[in-house]
């Protein structure tokens, strides 16, 4: 907008006459929403491709999968040892994929407004427990020390089950990801008394390598990532943290964090209790 | 009954051979029979002439909505004892819209081969004990 301004720089001086000024705020101000419509365009052609892609893509990774979980699992006959570590590889493999292709199709349909939230009472103790397991052989690996601590008196929140555990397993996933051997990682729901509605508010630590101020905002940003050169040790989509805030702001809830390069971090959220009013 | 006919037969509906070509040889190497089906039309038809024990739908088929197979059997004899609807979305409206339309259970593609079997079992427990 500024940059179409400039161009307008001579009939918009103050020797122009009004009208002439006027005339030429009108061509720019015409210019900029042309402009911004084209943009609109353009990206929402890039969320329908990605949406397209990453569904499409998911079909022959099923393949790929089932085929080589039929030869694990003997169906076939018995796999030496070594076949056996191999077909695993391929398994192990072709889950991750998939894991990412699925955050991508997750954050083209957020983009695209085609995320829905369908909220009933969760108790949030439950899905955080079930996140842990599906953790436990990660933590377990980096010997991390993981705890859990859910106030006897939190309420039940008003939430989507499945979205909530994709929040938590995505800001545990970053936990345990950026914290080095040995460290700890905790997971934390309290109750809070807020108007108009009541919150639970979950916290995420972990004593690991922590964020610069400089960059709090820009990792909630898609594919935003500290470390975004090739050579850079985690390998992700940087899609984590723009899905977790999309689906806690579908919610009706915030997202936030409080960090330190060098001093852990902490991501907080904040989920309803009750239906919106 | 023949030998042949005393395995359960399971019909595969689902538009993409990625899908049908692994769950075939499955739950034929473990004592199924197996048919399918890449079509609403077709998937009605093979349940009437061929009268599948266990269905497992794809809810999203290149001619549309793969629960229209249920409603179009609703109260029909060819409607199988159990459908299962496999899908690549398990968000919570998918879930509820296949179980209110008549599906068991409702699994996200692709469902690891363990879980397939178990859960086959439990599906098709009487031709089983019976084979
Ligand atoms: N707990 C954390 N400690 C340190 N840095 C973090 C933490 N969580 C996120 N980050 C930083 O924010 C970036 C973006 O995180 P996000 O989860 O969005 O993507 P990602 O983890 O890189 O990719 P993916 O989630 O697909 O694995 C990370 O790459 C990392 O630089
Ligand atoms: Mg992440």
């Amino acid at each position: 907008m500024t940059a179409r301004m400039d161009e307008g720089t001579n009939a918009l001086e103050p020797s122009a006459s009004v009208e002439t000024r006027l005339a030429a705020l009108e061509l720019a101000h015409q210019h900029a929403l042309r402009e911004i419509a084209e943009l609109k365009g353009r990206d929402t052609l890039k969320t329908q491709f990605l949406a397209n892609i990453s569904h499409d893509l998911r079909t022959p990774l099923t393949a790929i999968i089932t085929h080589a979980e039929i030869l694990r699992d003997g169906i076939l006959g018995e796999l030496s040892a070594r076949q056996h570590e191999s077909v695993a590889g391929i398994i192990g493999g072709g889950r991750r994929l998939l894991e990412m292709v699925g955050e991508i199709l997750t954050y083209a349909r957020g983009a695209a407004n085609q995320l829905e939230i369908v909220p009933t009472e969760v108790a949030v103790g439950d899905v955080i427990e079930q996140v842990r397991r599906l953790n436990e052989s990660l933590v377990a690996r980096k010997e991390l020390c993981l705890e859990i601590q859910v106030a006897p008196e939190v309420p039940h929140v008003w939430a989507d089950r499945e979205k909530l555990a994709h929040i938590l397993g995505n800001l545990l996933g970053n936990a345990i990801d950026f914290t080095p051997s040995g460290g700890r990682v905790w997971v934390h729901a309290t109750a809070r008394h807020e108007s108009p509605r009541d919150t639970v508010l979950v916290e995420v630590g972990d004593s690991g390598i922590g964020i610069a101020a400089d960059h709090h905002e820009l990792i909630f940003q898609e594919f935003a990532q500290v470390d975004a050169s090739a050579s850079r040790q985690h390998h992700g989509t940087g899609l984590g943290l723009t899905i977790a805030r999309r689906l806690v702001e579908l919610h009706g809830g915030r997202i936030w964090l409080e960090s330190e390069l060098g001093r852990g971090s902490r991501f907080f959220f904040t989920l309803p209790t009750q239906p919106q009013p | 009954m023949t030998k042949e006919e005393s395995r359960p037969l399971v019909l595969i509906v689902d538009d993409s051979p990625h899908v049908t070509g692994p769950l075939r040889i499955l739950f034929e190497e473990t004592g199924r029979r197996v048919v399918v089906a890449d079509s609403i039309g077709s998937a009605v038809r093979a349940c009437e002439a061929e009268r599948p024990d266990l269905m497992l739908l794809d809810v999203s088929l290149a001619d549309g909505d793969g629960l229209s197979v249920l409603e179009i059997l609703h109260g029909r004899p060819a409607l199988p004892a159990v459908t299962v609807a496999l899908t690549g979305h398990d968000d919570e409206l998918t879930v509820q819209r296949c179980l209110a339309a008549g599906c068991r259970d409702v699994l996200l593609k692709p469902v690891p081969v363990r879980d397939l079997l178990r859960h086959a079992a439990e599906w098709l427990p009487e031709r089983i004990a019976s084979a």
